[in-house]
């Protein structure tokens, strides 16, 4: 884009308080804003979609708004000296990913997640859609990876044993005028764009299928590769397989700063001592760019997005087998995430979001209440009978995008020994498996001149995972409590999950002995009742199981306690 | 296949009662618990006030459950604990196979008759739309108590607690016992939702305050609650603007109401009440699917354990007379001065002439008559000086005299006198 003209729109919009200016191939925005939706609505303006020139945001804002990443406060040397070939930072989704596909080469792996347990922001917060990519044209990099992606999921899930299903999306819409113009439009997506099982259906074959979708409908754009996964179900299994195949996962692993000569990282500083790495992997989602920085390689600017999805209760999930939104004409285009919609989880609630709010914090992910009520009264369009009274729980995540709206997957462009797979939001599930593997070819391109890179003889693509017993027929499940009696012990009542499941959480390739992480693996806790019945009793097991006393049961972080030890 | 005449589901106290009064009609009868022991949430209620009405004495949780669980072992009574239901379903015959899960295994049994006596759960900060961070520290009042009666685990060092439900009141004490600072009790209605005897006992006695018209509307805390925000709320409960305040504490304890656990009933096809969250029921406490049975807190939310072994008492004797026969349903149809009302039907078919019927007023009232009228004419009346609506009602009625018919209108209805 031609600086002149973005700077005359940033004089007429802002009174010359903000300006911008080609650097490095960059737009770099400085000046000084209040409020933070002027920094954001600033860095859209000289920001061109999909572009490869990138817009970084140094416009300070008074008072300062800034988010910096959670600090731990405790060190130790555990990592202290470790000569990685390839350090990955940042154990979302595409961090696990990336490790897991890189375990079938015979390198040392170390990934890097600053939380207690892997997949606790973006991957960990969404809606779970595998997406066929209907939204997308070409030229950018979201669509590059769609379709290969949509298509990986059922491969890869059988292979790390995860539950994912086909369920098909629905994008329906309420005005009959508007039929000619979605029809060009899924013509040029089927045949131009490539996302073939495009077809659209009319609004009476729609509620043959699914009865409670509005009897406005007139007609609706269907896509049955569309598909839903549970995320962290999924972040979780690419790191364990990984971990079998001999990577290494270090939970509480905060990246500090890094030593950077020459276009080298040299060293990495965390607070469990200095990392050498040959190369390193930047997928640290809403701090990508802080990442990026660290390695004197910022030619992005993350702006996190909040969205806020509700889980209903099982008994709505009833409603609906599938995915399905409104498509409302006035807005359309206006917004960038997906808009939302209505979606049968894998585990059978009913999921409802997100909603799309700019926000300067990185790890606030609290929810309110305002995001709920849009969010439903949005949605009711598209299902007239949904009810806030079934909700069961809510979550907030940020999402991780650049001005240009696109992923970042490209090497360092100043640091030769990094590989960025930055600026991933939606549809950036989808796009996990095929990005991983292109990462893949990266790094092991990266390797080759330093060291001897051969293949990993022993890798093992399989995953076994933990049983599920209640999805079991009434014989598997006799003949599987007949080889552990704890799996015939019910601990959490709503969605069934026995003792036996719970000491296997614990006994997994990365353990994570806390309230949250034996709820993120086996589900004690998931169901309508929230852990009211099953939390003490979890506490229980995992305090008898690690050998510590019941008050060393934390719900998540090492900050966060359950009780204070012994009653009088 | 073992073969029963009664199934009950659920051995806390109305599970228990149910299955010792069926035993007593000379049917075989098969009691499923999922927990270890029997007893239920009485296990963990090591308050005393149990009992009073029953036995004219005031036991603890424990001690209650315990003279219950001599009287089921001195009978010969199936009892399977550590197993849980899986899927009830009905054969074409109306007869029922409960499939359970245990250490054993997977089972089916088939009984001509069902008890469903699964109690209760608590409601949740999500389901009252709580928001803010998601820390540790956020505690349903039951949970709260069973980490430190159960487990002997304090949960907090100061909290707030949200709801004035009996159990939060119950838990202030027990807190505040232990050591622990309750910052104050914070109800959003303009009355207190547990018994006076609460009220007084657990909260002005140990000078807990009592804010009426607050509710909590945030918490904060990243890991563990630092924090959550009250504000004042209208009379619709919606928070009123700028009355926002800041509260520094440990951990938010709630007792904001509790929901008949039904799940199994459902998948049954059992139809619910709005009004109770529990089923539809007539004056045997049946529901409409036949055969099927319900009493205790998976009907309707009582206020004292007496009347739900009561209760119980009723529908396993009536679940092991139950033999599959035509039913005759007449509404009974209670006004809008009723927070509920049970049974919420009558089988005229059936000997009504002594059925409990239970409800609370929705308001607080005084001088009240309890009235049942038939096709418009007074056939009953019972006076009260006062109805509060955390305290639920019991009355006994006669309705064989009132000489129903398919076509009759009964309608309970409140009148000040």
């Amino acid at each position: 884009m031609n600086v002149l003209k973005t700077n005359k729109k940033l004089q007429k919009e802002f009174n010359g308080k903000v300006y911008a200016a080609i650097e490095d191939g960059c737009i770099i925005l400085r000046g000084e804003l209040s409020e933070w939706n002027d920094v954001v609505r600033a860095c859209q303006i000289a920001a061109t979609k999909y572009s490869k020139c990138h817009v970084v945001n140094d416009i300070k804002t008074s008072p300062p708004l800034f988010s910096v990443a959670k600090k731990y406060s405790f060190f130790d040397n555990s990592l202290d000296g470790r000569t990685p070939d390839v350090l990955i930072i940042g154990g979302g989704i595409s961090g696990a990913s990336i490790a897991r596909e890189l375990s079938k080469w015979d390198i040392d792996i170390l990934l890097v997640e600053k939380e207690a347990d892997l997949a606790l922001h973006a991957s960990g917060r969404n809606d779970g859609e595998v997406h066929p990519g209907i939204d997308l044209g070409k030229g950018s990099l979201k669509h590059k990876y769609i379709r290969k992606g949509n298509k990986l999921y059922s491969k890869i899930c059988s292979e790390l044993n995860v539950e994912f299903h086909r369920f098909g999306q629905y994008a329906c819409f309420c005005n009959s005028w508007a039929k000619p113009l979605v029809w060009f439009y899924c013509l040029h997506r089927k045949y131009i764009d490539g996302i073939e099982d495009t077809k659209i259906i009319s609004g009476q074959e729609l509620r043959k299928v699914e009865k409670n979708l509005s009897p406005n409908i007139k007609f609706a754009i269907y896509n049955p590769s569309a598909g839903c996964v549970c995320p962290y179900s999924l972040t979780i299994a690419y790191a364990e397989n990984a971990v079998m195949n001999g990577a290494e996962v270090s939970l509480n692993t905060s990246v500090l700063d890094m030593e950077v000569d020459n276009g080298q990282i040299y060293k990495v500083f965390t607070n469990r001592g200095v990392i050498y790495p040959k190369i390193v992997i930047n997928s640290a989602g809403v701090f990508a760019e802080d990442v990026a920085k660290m390695a004197k390689d910022r030619f992005f600017s993350i702006h996190p997005r909040r969205g806020t999805n509700s889980i209903l209760d099982k008994k709505a999930g009833k409603k609906m087998t599938a995915i399905a939104s409104v498509k409302d004409l006035s807005i359309h285009g206006k917004s960038h995430s997906k808009g939302g919609g209505i979606l049968h989880t894998v585990h059978d609630n009913l999921l409802i979001g997100p909603d799309a709010v700019e926000t300067y914090e990185k790890e606030n992910t609290a929810t309110c209440r305002e995001s709920i009520e849009t969010v439903f009264s949005k949605q009711k369009m598209t299902m007239p009978s949904l009810s806030e009274r079934d909700i069961i729980t809510y979550f907030t995540g940020t999402r991780a995008a650049t001005f240009e709206e696109d992923f970042i997957i490209e090497y360092g462009r100043k640091t030769k020994n990094l590989i960025h797979c930055a600026g991933i939001q939606s549809p950036g599930l989808t796009t996990a498996p095929a990005v991983a593997l292109d990462i893949e070819k990266m790094a092991i391109n990266l390797l080759s001149p330093i060291k001897e890179v051969k293949r990993n003889k022993e890798f093992n693509p399989i995953r076994k995972g933990i049983p599920s017993l209640r999805k079991m027929s009434p014989k598997e499940r006799s003949e599987i409590i007949a080889t552990n009696p704890d799996y015939g012990v019910i601990v959490c009542r709503c969605e069934e999950i026995s003792k036996g499941e719970i000491l296997d959480a614990l006994h997994s390739p990365i353990c994570v002995p806390t309230i949250d992480g034996i709820k993120k693996r086996v589900r004690p806790g998931m169901g309508r009742c929230q852990g009211g019945f099953c939390m003490p009793l979890v506490s229980k097991i995992i305090a008898e199981e690690m050998k510590i006393p019941l008050k060393d049961v934390k719900k998540s972080s090492e900050y966060a306690n359950i009780t204070f030890g012994c009653t009088k | 296949m073992k073969q029963y005449d009664v199934i009950v589901i659920g051995g806390g106290p109305a599970g228990i009662a149910a299955a010792v009064s069926a035993n007593d009609e000379n049917s075989k009868v098969l009691l499923i618990e999922r927990e270890a022991r029997l007893g239920g949430i009485l296990k963990q209620c090591i308050h005393d006030g149990f009992g009073l009405i029953r036995f004219g004495e005031q036991l603890s949780g424990p001690e209650y459950a315990e003279r219950y669980i001599k009287e089921l072992n001195k009978r010969d009574i199936d009892v399977l604990t550590l197993s849980f239901v899986t899927k009830i379903s009905k054969t074409k015959e109306n007869l029922f196979y409960v499939h359970i899960v245990n250490k054993k295994g997977v089972d089916t049994f088939l009984t001509k008759a069902l008890v469903l006596a699964m109690g209760c759960r608590e409601r949740t900060s999500k389901q009252i739309s709580i928001h803010g961070t998601r820390p540790s520290g956020v505690f349903t009042a039951g949970t709260a108590q069973h980490y430190t009666n159960l487990l002997g685990e304090l949960p907090t060092k100061e909290c707030v607690i949200l709801g004035s439900g009996d159990i939060g009141l119950i838990m202030a004490r027990r807190l505040t016992l232990e050591g622990a600072r309750v910052i104050g009790v914070f109800e959003a209605k303009n009355t207190p939702s547990g018994l006076t005897r609460n009220i007084h006992q657990c909260l002005y006695d140990y000078n807990i305050p009592l804010h009426l018209s607050y509710t909590v509307t945030r918490i904060f805390g990243e890991d563990r609650l630092t924090a959550v925000e009250i504000m004042k709320v209208d009379e619709n409960l919606k928070p009123i603007k700028n009355t926002e305040q800041i509260i520094k504490c440990d951990a938010l304890i709630l007792s904001v109401g509790l929901i008949p656990e039904n799940e199994v009933a459902e998948s049954l096809g059992v139809q619910l009440d709005n009004r109770t969250n529990g089923p539809v029921c007539d004056g045997q406490y049946m529901t409409l699917i036949d055969g099927v049975f319900s009493c205790g807190n998976a009907l309707h939310v009582n206020d004292l354990v007496d009347y739900v072994s009561e209760n119980a008492e009723q529908a396993g004797k009536n679940a092991a007379r139950y033999v599959n026969s035509d039913r005759c349903l007449i509404n009974i149809n209670s006004s809008d001065d009723f927070l509920y009302t049970v049974p919420q039907k009558l089988d005229i078919n059936q000997n009504n002439s002594n059925v409990i019927v239970y409800f609370r007023s929705r308001k607080n009232r005084e001088k009240t008559k309890f009235v049942i009228s038939v096709d418009g004419k007074e056939f009953f009346s019972k006076k009260y000086s006062f109805l509060r609506p955390p305290e639920m009602e019991r009355v006994e009625v006669d309705f064989n005299s009132f000489n129903l018919t398919k076509s009759s209108n009964i309608e309970f209805n409140l009148v000040n006198f």
